[in-house]
């Protein structure tokens, strides 16, 4: 009988992984992280973990065996002598050292270190202006080439293909988790789940955007309406818009002017990508800073930026609110029956 | 009671160490306020464990999968089931790699296994390549990511199918060994003993055994990959990175890059593609979508724990030019 003290590590490291996921569940900060769509695929890596963990625990204590001459000493009674990879029953050595320590490095700046919220600083690096103008800029291209060849593969561009291409994208092809929000009733809630629809609720939001006054961007509808004011601008020029975001700028920006936008995470926050509306103000904006978030309502403008034609607010309200619990938008999706 | 003895001890571990994490768990986050660190390393720290938690789940499915090929795959079945005929194995192992739903992550284990039971190189090498690329849901969010415009996907998956075959051809012509580093010939060489008669549930415990050891060889590299990805994205700006691309070869060649660099997993990469679809061809889209599951950054060093690092280099140099002249070659296609 014989305790080894690298088997006893090693179980402590699967079982500090699945009590970091779990943990990040229990508080939520999970949703910092991954689009809640995929709670469960990480549900399921703790318990994988779990299970690892009891599989490791028989080896801390084993019986003494005669070594094979060589680094390694089997455990022919448990591994049924199958192979002669590294076990763990190798003296520690400088590079085992070095590469325990890197496989607990996530471990210590996950538990040490809060999950932060991305802010303006990450969406410099992610080119937000290139993002912007790039998204207004393909959906007129993609009207104009339409168009022009009104009958070739794309067939109208109009609103009513907008609002099939929008519900065929969202289309989720895992759907798990679902949750039968009614988006007239709570807006604002469903996005801690996952955003998940159903196709009627979906026309319902389609079709109100053309009806509405005022376009209010919850989160629910945010990417969606987006996605469909940059499709087709002229339509939607001189309407009044509410919407909710940070405060993000960037050089080049005239005196009054500055973009309110929100992430989009589409499955971790790695692949987060900004959606927003370049804004401008009355007076100049020096005195509100970054990632101040800011809840403004306006006009609909069409801008030019650097040669692309943007939907602009003219502010008329602003107001300074507090950062939402959920400071992520996920695109929508809609449950396939 | 001496059989007795050990399980006992194993129950009393079991509660001591899970009394230590709950000691450390909680003493932590008292931690918590009392460092400051620039605002950039909290960024970074969160897009690290993000990637990492989004790849644990399927990283973990990958070893034990791994474990299972060990325990109830014997090299007789592969033997007969892979072809001796060259272009017949790799074509198979691409079908197979086609059919099989796997991340670029969860199949490195998986290819690693298969390699170390006898399956020649280049089939699992067409396997590695495929396997990611082609898949159900790889496919659906292609589709959806670029307005239900069925070209694109297709293109990628097509596109993507005969570059993966051409890499496993030209590796089956250059290599003939293994090109296992050091940590893995120890794991291949003796693994041709038969596994001694033991029960299922036996069989069970010595493939999660198996899974544990998987994890740990390749944990290392998975977190060293995360923790790049996230220093790129962090501090390397995309959109001067964008800028740097203006004629079809270079901006396909910086779509490639981006792709290496940025590691999103192959579900997810279209969407990123699609808000660049505007500024560059289609061409550079499709090198960005083709080549980003084949080999990026977080999967280099994860295959670096497999093979021989100048095997590595040759494969992503490899891999490189034959997506960059497949693209500027069909290119006539848009």
């Amino acid at each position: 009988m014989r305790f080894y003290f690298q088997q006893a590590f090693r179980a402590i490291v699967l079982l500090m992984f699945a009590v970091f996921i779990i943990k990040l569940h229990y508080t939520g900060d999970i949703h910092k992280l991954i689009n809640p769509k995929y709670d469960t695929i990480s549900q399921i890596g703790a318990i994988l973990f779990l299970v690892l963990f009891i599989a490791q625990l028989p080896r801390i204590w084993t019986p003494v065996q005669k070594s094979n001459n060589h680094l390694h000493v089997h455990d022919h009674t448990h591994d049924g002598a199958d192979h002669n990879h590294d076990h763990g029953y190798s003296p520690i050595n400088l590079k085992k050292l070095v590469s325990y320590c890197v496989l607990i490095l996530p471990l210590v700046t996950g538990f040490m270190m809060p999950p932060s919220t991305l802010d303006s600083s990450i969406a410099d690096k992610k080119g937000t202006m290139v993002s912007l103008t790039n998204s207004a800029k393909r959906n007129q291209l993609d009207r104009s080439k339409a168009s022009a060849e009104p009958e070739v593969e794309r067939p109208n561009q109009s609103e009513r293909s907008v609002g099939d291409n929008q519900e065929k994208g969202a289309l989720d092809s895992s759907p798990n988790i679902n949750n039968k929000g009614q988006p007239s009733d709570n807006p604002q809630d469903p996005n801690l789940y996952s955003n998940t629809v159903t196709q009627d609720t979906y026309q319902q939001i389609i079709d109100q955007l053309k009806e509405v006054d005022t376009i209010e961007m919850t989160d629910q509808v945010y990417a969606t309406y987006y996605e469909a004011i940059n499709m087709d601008l002229a339509k939607f020029e001189g309407k009044e818009i509410s919407i909710n975001g940070f405060v993000y700028k960037e050089d080049g920006f005239a005196k009054n002017q500055l973009v309110v936008g929100r992430y989009l995470i589409t499955h971790c926050v790695a692949d987060a990508s900004i959606i927003g509306f370049l804004s401008e103000f009355n007076g100049g904006v020096e005195s509100i800073s970054e990632d101040t978030w800011l809840e403004v309502t306006g006009t609909i403008h069409i801008k030019e930026y650097n040669g692309v034609e943007l939907p602009t607010i003219s502010v008329t309200e602003s107001k300074e609110i507090e950062e939402p619990e959920q400071p992520y938008l996920y695109p929508l999706n809609i449950k396939i029956r | 009671m001496s059989r007795k003895f050990p399980l006992l001890l194993i129950d009393v571990m079991g509660i001591a160490l899970f009394g230590i994490v709950v000691y450390f768990i909680s003493f932590s986050e008292s931690y918590q306020g009392w460092i400051s660190l620039p605002s950039s390393l909290y960024d970074m720290n969160t897009i690290f464990l993000s990637i990492l938690i989004e790849a644990t789940p399927f990283v973990l499915i990958g070893v034990l999968i791994a474990g299972m090929i060990q325990i109830f795959i014997t090299e007789e079945h592969l033997k007969r089931w892979i072809p001796k005929n060259k272009f017949m194995a790799v074509t198979m192992s691409c079908v197979v790699g086609a059919c099989f739903p796997a991340c670029e992550c969860g199949i490195v284990p998986i290819v690693r296994r298969l390699i170390a039971k006898g399956v020649p190189i280049y089939a699992g090498i067409g396997f590695l390549l495929t396997g990611p690329l082609i898949n159900p849901i790889v496919i659906v969010s292609t589709y959806m990511a670029f307005g239900n415009d069925l070209k694109i996907a297709a293109s990628r998956m097509v596109i993507g199918f005969v570059i993966a075959i051409t890499v496993a051809l030209i590796i089956s012509f250059l290599y003939r060994t293994n090109q296992f580093n050091q940590s893995s010939i120890t794991s291949s060489t003796v693994s041709n003993h038969q596994p001694s008669a033991t029960s299922f549930v036996e069989k069970i415990g010595s493939m999660l055994r198996h899974s544990v050891d998987e994890f740990f060889d390749m944990g290392k590299y998975l977190v060293m990959g995360a923790l790049l990805a996230a220093f790129v994205q962090t501090y390397v700006s995309s959109g001067a990175l964008v800028q740097l691309g203006s004629g079809l070869a270079s901006s396909t060649l910086v779509m490639m890059g981006l792709a290496y660099l940025l590691s999103l997993c192959s579900e997810a990469d279209a969407f990123i593609a699609a808000s660049f679809r505007n500024v560059f061809p289609t061409t550079a889209i499709l090198g960005f979508l083709i080549y980003g599951p084949m080999i990026d950054l977080k999967n280099t060093m994860m295959m670096l724990s497999v093979f021989k690092a100048k095997f590595v280099l040759v494969f992503v140099g490899l891999v490189t030019a034959v997506v960059f002249c497949t693209l500027i070659l069909s290119q006539g296609i848009y």
